[in-house]
């Protein structure tokens, strides 16, 4: 071994023997040597020292003092300058994992000076000044990495980004360029190139490569906004609102193997509940599961962890291991609220409206402003015939928040349920003014003036005319119903039975028969000449 | 117009003025610190003059290692010259214990109640000043004992006394001030009781133009200490958790039927939108109609911009705007919020602040209210990077004609290795000048050491506390003291100070003064809200920098008068009341 090897390994060894020496104890102050080491030609190796550990989860302790202990082993070895780089690039990883940036800080910074050519000590410490908001720093160790691995498109994207934070879109744009020259298929390339070309004001740039980013991923809705600021410079007012209804949150990221090894580092409860997010919101039914369940590994009592995996189980079709799952918590966690919905909103599909109305109740009994919880349990009340204390739900919500449209509907039906058709009637007009993109209420007052009891709110012309608005916008099995109960009202029972039998039909053969036999009810009722006075059934309560 | 003995078209007395101050030593131009005649240290920009002045208070937030959502949010603070005197007075919130095993309050946060401090500026014949601030809580009546969180003020029933509205985590109140040092509780009365709401941020405007204030509250989330969720780390360290956890509330307009009395209007004025979690709110005239618009910065979630319909209503078109979200589509946690015109071409512009790593955005306004997002190319962007900033607002530090910023910033995730400490979540603040090319530099390390000082910054009020002709500004930390910085500089350019009187006998709020220089017309606007749940000076300074060119001045007051300020005075403070100019 070289001299200055022995040197390095000698200091380092100095270093973390001071601090091994006191017994270690919950919650100790972080441990370090006293002075600054040295290595022989005069570069200075950062003091490493671990973080307050405490706030940390048991398995997350002992894996970080593990990892600390193995470096000090290394150290103690005397091994090669390339070993102890790796030694100290493995500690910095796991304390960045672990989201504690500034320890990792010193001992990425030893790696990366220990052994300048691996690629992997610059790169995470890039990243672990970004998080920080240190973009030059950021930048500088990008460029660094990228002085390593000149093909690497990760780094280039990253650098482009870093680039483009600090108001350098051309720079970006080298960047990007060279990336998409290595892989023309790298959305996050392509769409860093959008983003750049509109930095630039050069909007045409930015269509062609922003719609690029969408025809290679659909689901890549972040492109969205850019280009439709970019039509909307360009002039093309209609493109741009399109693609601005479309717009969602959702970050188009570089595929980057490195960070996401460094995201399951740490063998925390935490970490698996994170990745199991990850893979729900992919779409990654049984990988979700994987991860939750090595989460409940680590934490076996952990309500949360219990929670998503009974979602993920139901996403894969266990609808007993979901259900039961559900069960186990509300049953060991009574307080944890998101699981006594979720088996509400279970006994609700299954037709359980007694025990859904339990478990709704337990879960406003937690979150006492859970407005879903409180419209669901007005739903599941008005199917057991407890209308009068369903109203008392909606207008709760209604008063928290005036602009929920469900709460308001809702409300609307069950007076229509409580034969109060004149209250409905008014509470669906003004439903109609202050919701008009939502045609329920359109729908709801037809269907109300074709078939009240009272007759005094009963408007077959007014109903009719609404429908025949509403089959503008599109036809549904619904607004076939509500259609033939206003022909009938209007006296025209023909076509009011014809039309109800072509729904009958639809519903047949979008295998609903449920729904086909209670509208052979009605059409009972055409056939004798007779209208419809019931303009819901308790089954179709929303 | 050349500066010299112009007389006065103005009515009522001056409100102080500008004079040498003999007791301080000339201050450097902004950049490059000044010795001082006998070679001692540079003149700070800024002093922090909070103890020596009488301002003593501590924000106590209660933490107690529950992670009570609450406690990472106040508090804000308000300038505002209650007893009208003709200097600012301060009012700060308190917070308290939200669990049963909180520590005990630090002794300087006792008695645990929101504090008003009376300004008793004393101007002495040679200039000089002696800022000195009295406690009179007590004797004003105002009872918040409540979890303070924001503060907003107006004249709610034109007497001409300025009343508050407080935040808190649980029912807000309005304090009626009675004009004689008094405030009462009309909570009731007014019908701005917010239960069971969760606001941080308010604003009065006058959205009808009747002459009334009406009020905008923006309602943070749907929490409850019996809600309260975990949000731990990767490595399981618990934390507090991000607004998403507990869902957006929305938030409430209420409209002022005359005499403090007010309406709930939020279904008819503000149909169909999503609200969010909301921090921050500025009302500002931004499409130039004559019609006082509102922006709302939502946590994490779009941004809200209602444009004012002129018969009542909004509508929101924020995403439209391009002012939602960031020039990337995304929805940031902006925290503050201020509105002014930073490029100096007549609109007002929008600055907010954003957590560590977002960086802190700016939107350039066209002057129709559709804005672009230059929150790299100016430069403030990357500036702000390593902040999580609340407070902010645009202010002339310097008076050179430019509007400047800074920000108060605290992180809301536990600094490292400080588990132990009480409540780490500290940040220093950060200052940008505006170079006046679109572009911002940063000069924090040119700001004296009150800008050292690493502390959970939440409301920032800015205005000119000792009526030097310079804006300072007011600093309330979270679970840390209250900061009085002093401005040291501004002074030295020219200024114009301006307060402006409604036909209503109140602050003209949402007014617009048009300044015509150089060939060029940039607007400053009346305004108290915006920042943090906080109140700023109503009055305005216009930095004139060294030019002796006195500008046109022309006021297009709330309800759409508009008059020319004849002969304006430069270097002193003037009154303006409306009706009286031409």
């Amino acid at each position: 071994m070289c001299r200055n090897a022995l040197t390095i390994v000698a200091v380092a060894a100095a270093l973390l023997s001071a601090s091994c020496s006191s017994p270690q104890r919950n919650g100790e102050t972080p441990r370090s040597a006293e002075t600054a080491p040295k290595t022989a030609d005069g570069r200075a190796l950062n003091q490493v020292a671990l973080p307050d550990l405490s706030p940390m989860a048991p398995s997350a302790q002992k894996q970080i003092r593990d990892q600390y202990g193995s470096l000090t082993k290394t150290i103690a070895a005397q091994p090669a300058v390339t070993d102890l780089s790796a030694a100290y690039g493995e500690m910095g990883r796991l304390l960045m994992a672990a989201q504690y940036a500034d320890a990792a800080e010193a001992s990425l910074l030893n790696a990366q000076s220990l052994d300048p050519s691996d690629f992997r000590w610059p790169y995470y410490l890039a990243h672990l000044y970004r998080t920080k908001g240190d973009v030059v720093k950021s930048r500088s160790f990008f460029e660094r990495a990228l002085q390593l691995r000149p093909d690497d498109v990760s780094t280039l994207i990253w650098l482009g980004n870093a680039y483009l934070d600090q108001g350098l879109p051309e720079a970006a744009d080298t960047q990007f360029a060279k990336a998409l020259a290595l892989d023309p298929r790298s959305i996050s390339a392509r769409y860093g190139a959008g983003r750049a070309a509109l930095a630039r004001n050069d909007y045409r740039r930015a269509v062609t490569n922003l719609e690029e980013v969408l025809k290679m991923d659909p689901k890549a809705a972040s492109a969205h906004y850019p280009l439709s600021l970019a039509y909307n410079a360009l002039g093309d007012a209609q493109k741009a609102d399109e693609h601005l209804r479309l717009r969602r949150d959702h970050q188009i990221l570089p595929a980057d193997p490195l960070m996401v090894e460094l995201e399951q580092l740490v063998q925390s409860p935490q970490t698996f509940e994170t990745l199991g997010i990850r893979a729900l919101e992919r779409e990654d039914w049984p990988g979700a599961v994987a991860q939750f369940r090595k989460g409940l590994e680590l934490d076996p009592q952990s309500a949360v962890l219990k929670f998503r995996l009974a979602t993920a189980l139901n996403m894969t079709g266990d609808a007993k291991g979901s259900e039961a799952l559900f069960e186990e918590v509300v049953r060991t966690s009574p307080d944890y609220f998101p699981a006594q919905f979720s088996l509400g909103v279970l006994r609700q599909q299954q037709d359980r409206h007694a025990e859904a109305v339990d478990r709704f109740s337990a879960a406003i009994a937690q979150r006492a402003d859970y407005a879903e919880a409180h419209i669901r349990l007005a739903v599941s009340l008005r199917h057991l015939g407890r209308a009068q204390e369903a109203l008392d739900h909606y207008q709760q919500v209604m008063k928290a928040n005036p602009q929920n449209a469900e709460a308001q509907f809702g409300y609307a039906t069950t007076l229509a349920q409580l034969r109060r058709d004149k209250e409905a009637r008014a509470q669906l007009m003004a439903g109609m003014k202050a919701f008009p993109d939502q045609v329920m209420f359109t729908h709801g007052l037809a269907r109300l003036l074709a078939a009240s009891p009272d007759d005094g709110v009963r408007d077959g012309q007014r109903a009719m005319s609404l429908v025949q608005d509403l089959v503008k916008r599109g036809r549904t099995l619904e607004l076939g119903e509500t259609m033939a109960m206003a022909l009938a009202e209007l006296g025209q029972y023909d076509q009011a039975a014809s039309i109800q039998r072509d729904v009958m039909k639809s519903a047949d053969r979008a295998g609903l028969p449920a729904v086909a036999k209670r509208l052979s009810k009605n059409l009972a009722l055409y056939e004798r000449r007779q209208p419809c006075r019931t303009p819901w059934d308790r089954d179709e309560v929303l | 117009m050349k500066l010299g003995a112009a007389p006065l078209v103005l009515s009522l007395a001056l409100v102080g003025g500008c004079r040498q101050d003999n007791n301080r030593p000339p201050a450097p131009k902004p950049g490059a610190p000044a010795e001082s005649p006998n070679g001692q240290a540079p003149v700070e920009w800024f002093t922090d003059r909070a103890a020596e002045s009488g301002l003593n208070f501590v924000h106590y937030n209660g933490a107690s290692g529950h992670f009570y959502y609450p406690e990472i949010l106040g508090p804000g603070v308000a300038l505002f010259d209650y007893d009208n005197d003709g200097d600012l007075d301060v009012f700060v919130p308190q917070g308290r214990a939200l669990g049963n095993d909180a520590p005990a309050p630090p002794a300087a946060a006792l008695p645990l109640r929101g504090r008003l401090f009376r300004n008793d500026l004393q101007i002495n014949p040679d200039g000089t000043r002696s800022l000195h601030f009295a406690d009179v809580t007590e004797q004003s009546g105002i009872r918040a004992t409540g979890y303070g969180l924001g503060v907003a003020a107006g004249d709610i029933d034109n007497d001409g006394w300025i009343d508050l509205y407080l935040l808190n985590f649980g029912a807000n109140q309005m304090w009626h001030n009675n004009g004689n040092g008094t405030f009462t509780d009309v909570t009731k009365e007014s019908g701005t009781d917010n239960r069971p709401d969760f606001g941080v941020s308010a604003a009065f405007l006058d959205y009808d133009r009747d002459g009334w204030l009406d009020l905008y509250v923006g309602n943070n989330v749907h929490y409850s200490l019996d809600n309260r969720t975990a949000c731990p780390n990767t490595a399981g360290a618990p934390d507090y958790c991000p607004p998403q956890i507990y869902g957006g509330r929305p938030d409430r307009l209420y409209r002022n039927v005359g005499h403090g009395k007010f309406v709930e209007v939020t279904a008819k004025a503000l149909p169909r939108v999503k609200f969010g979690p909301a921090l921050g709110v500025s009302t500002a005239d931004f499409n130039g109609d004559g019609w006082i618009d509102i922006f709302v910065a939502n946590d994490g979630e779009d941004d809200l911009l209602f444009i004012n319909q002129k018969d009542g209503t909004f509508k929101e078109i924020g995403l439209a705007a391009g002012v939602a979200v960031t020039g990337e589509g995304k929805a940031e946690a902006s925290m503050g919020v201020d509105a002014g015109d930073f490029d100096n071409d007549g609109d007002d512009d929008l600055i907010m602040t954003e957590l560590t790593s977002q960086g802190f955005n700016l939107y350039q306004n066209d002057g129709h209210a559709m804005f672009k997002d230059i929150s790299a190319q100016s430069g403030l962007s990357a500036f702000s990077l390593p902040y999580t900033g609340w407070g902010t607002g645009w202010f002339d530090f310097d008076n050179d004609g430019w509007l400047d910023t800074m920000a108060v910033n605290g992180t809301i995730v536990m600094r490292e290795g400080a588990a132990n400490r009480q409540f780490p979540y500290d940040q220093k603040k950060v200052l940008l000048k505006n170079l006046g090319n679109g572009r911002f530099e940063q000069v924090t390390n040119q700001a004296g050491r009150a800008f050292e000082l690493s502390e959970s910054g939440r409301g920032a009020a800015f205005g000119d506390v000792d009526n030097d002709g310079d804006i300072d500004v007011v600093v309330a930390n979270d679970a840390g003291p209250l900061r009085l910085l002093q401005n040291n500089i501004g002074s030295r350019h020219h200024w114009m100070g301006m307060q402006l009187v409604g036909a209503n006998k109140h602050d003209a709020l949402g007014a617009r003064v048009r300044i015509t220089r150089a060939g060029r017309t940039f607007v400053r606007r009346v305004r108290m809200d915006g920042s943090y749940g906080s109140v700023n000076d109503s009055r305005l300074i216009v930095g004139l920098g060294t030019s002796d060119e006195l500008p046109r001045v022309d006021i297009e007051w709330p309800d759409g008068r508009e008059e020319h300020w004849l002969e304006p005075r430069v270097d002193g403070w003037s009154i303006l009341n409306e009706g009286s100019l031409r």
